[in-house]
């Protein structure tokens, strides 16, 4: 079984267990990760789920849609070239480490 | 089955009792069919889960209502004009239009703002210091900060923002018109907002109307019928709830002297967990009774969909009680205590999935920053009678919060 590891912004780490075709704001909510919100449930619209992904991770997980590259814009913490919504980060085989940022509302 | 955990909804009794019995309902079901006084059946959700579960499936729709298909279930009419607003379109419509407001009042924006809101709050106390040692907190401090954002976001220019307080507040609960100056001043404000769209069409500045006036869609721009509703959604949801919602949480903080002290070590630092309890507490917070009932607007099922065990049939409708999943024993174990610490804090007041409010992080942060300067200016500040509610009106909202410091 896949894991999701959550580093939070005090450099603590929460490591869950995933199944895969979840994605990482679904585990994260339904596992009370803290500092991933998702208020919108996953449809692209409050960008409350920002996450940095882990360098290892970027290729397998894709680039941002047009849709999730607006959204990027929005986010409370700064965007960076890591950043994505984690709603569009849909859990494979492998492990996921994504770094939550430290404001989202 | 015991009586408590098959009455529902429920007439006004106190906030423990009322605690009491939301506990009894979720545990015995997710959810409730209830006869509304208009629009016939529609099932109630108790439940956290249940709602989340609800909320974020596509298969529930608003379109019937639109359209005027089915008559909205609900506890009063549905009044027209909102039925022609955002909450009631769906994908892919919905998606389109929310995009192009979501940016305006995103959480980056939201951030960029929050200044300016800290800065008018801080007048606003100015101006009660400055006429004495009393003020009425909903005229003096809770009411005219929401506008003031507002406009600030409309782009509604300064020498305006009188007027648009009039006509605007005539549509809120808290201003006791008669019928006929609600009609007349919701006409002047609808033309005012007409002429808004006009001008930032020909002479766009940085706001909201600008970018609605002017954004470029693959296909077309939006038309004006398109953007008024808008405009006019964002007016009634923008302040009278954000308005409501801090005068809730002054009040709230003001009739729990423990919880208020713990604020008052750290205003800043806890203004975002006393406004995620605030928002979910709500009423039980004011220790006046409080009635099994309140409800979001209500969705259609496009098909037979399964919730927690219990079958909606494809064309019944279905809404939650945000009250109730806030209070449910299930998601949260001592919901009846008033905690502003706490961390884990799935209230659904906002709502949540592709309908959760929009202007969610501009109200979220006009309470933080309205509960914070306030109590960090005037930590010696006291009720001097009990709050005033206006009990006709669906929202139940405070319509006086006489202080004194
Ligand atoms: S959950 Fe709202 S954008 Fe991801």
């Amino acid at each position: 079984m896949p894991k999701v590891f959550y580093t939070q912004p005090d450099g603590t780490v929460v490591a869950v267990a995933a199944s895969p075709g979840d994605s990482v704001m679904a585990t994260a909510v339904r596992n009370g990760v803290s500092g991933v919100v998702g208020q919108c449930g996953g449809s692209l619209s409050c960008a409350t789920c920002h996450v940095y992904v882990d360098e290892a991770h970027r290729d397998e997980l894709g680039t941002p849609g047009e849709d999730e590259d607006e959204m990027l814009d929005c986010t409370a913490s700064d965007r960076e070239d890591s950043s994505r919504l984690s709603c569009q980060l849909i859990i494979g085989e492998g492990d996921v480490h994504v770094t939550v940022p430290p404001e989202q509302l | 089955m015991n009586q408590i955990a098959t009455d529902y909804p429920f007439a006004p009794v106190s906030a423990a009792e009322a605690a009491e019995r939301y506990r009894a309902i979720a545990a015995d079901r997710p959810m409730t069919k209830v006869t509304m006084p208009f629009g016939g059946d529609a099932w109630v959700i108790h439940r956290t889960e249940a709602a989340r579960a609800m909320l974020g499936d596509p298969r529930f729709v608003r379109e019937p209502f639109r359209t005027g298909e089915r008559v909205v279930p609900y506890f009063v009419e549905f009044p027209e004009f909102l039925r022609q607003t955002l909450q009631f379109e769906d994908p892919p419509h919905h998606t389109k239009l929310r995009r192009l407001v979501q940016k305006a009042i995103s959480p980056k924006q939201v951030r960029a703002m929050r200044d300016s809101a800290v800065a008018y709050a801080n007048s606003l106390i100015d101006e009660m210091v400055a006429k004495g040692d009393t003020a009425d907190l909903v005229h003096d401090y809770a009411l005219p900060l929401p506008i003031q954002m507002l406009c600030n976001l409309l782009g509604v220019p300064p020498e305006d923002h009188d007027k648009f307080e009039k006509w605007a507040s005539s549509t809120l609960a808290v201003a006791g018109m008669s019928e006929d100056d609600v009609v007349a001043n919701m006409a002047e404000l609808y033309m005012y907002v007409v002429e808004l769209i006009q001008l930032r069409r020909r002479e766009p500045l940085d706001d909201l109307i600008s970018s609605l006036a002017n954004a470029r869609d693959k296909d077309d721009t939006l038309t004006d019928e398109e953007i008024l509703p808008i405009a006019m959604l964002l007016v009634v949801a923008g302040f009278d709830n954000t308005a409501n919602f801090i005068t809730t949480g002054i009040a709230s903080l003001l009739q729990h002297p423990a919880q208020l002290e713990l604020f008052l070590t750290d205003p800043d630092g806890l203004a975002p967990t006393a406004t995620e309890e605030t928002l979910r507490h709500g009423r039980f917070s004011l220790g006046i009774p409080v009635a099994g009932g309140g409800a979001l607007v209500p969705f259609v099922a496009t098909e037979d969909v399964e919730i927690d065990g219990q079958l909606v049939a494809e064309g019944e409708a279905i809404m939650i009680d945000p009250g109730a999943t806030a209070h449910d024993g299930i998601a949260l174990p001592d919901a009846e205590r008033f905690d502003i610490t706490r961390q884990n804090n799935p209230q659904l007041t906002l709502s949540y999935g592709l309908h959760h409010c929009l202007g969610a992080p501009l109200a979220r942060m006009e309470m933080q920053v309205a509960l914070a300067e306030l109590f960090k200016r005037l930590p010696q500040i006291r009720l001097t009678s009990t709050p005033v509610i206006n009990h006709d009106h669906l929202s139940q909202p405070i319509t006086r919060l006489d202080a004194t410091w």
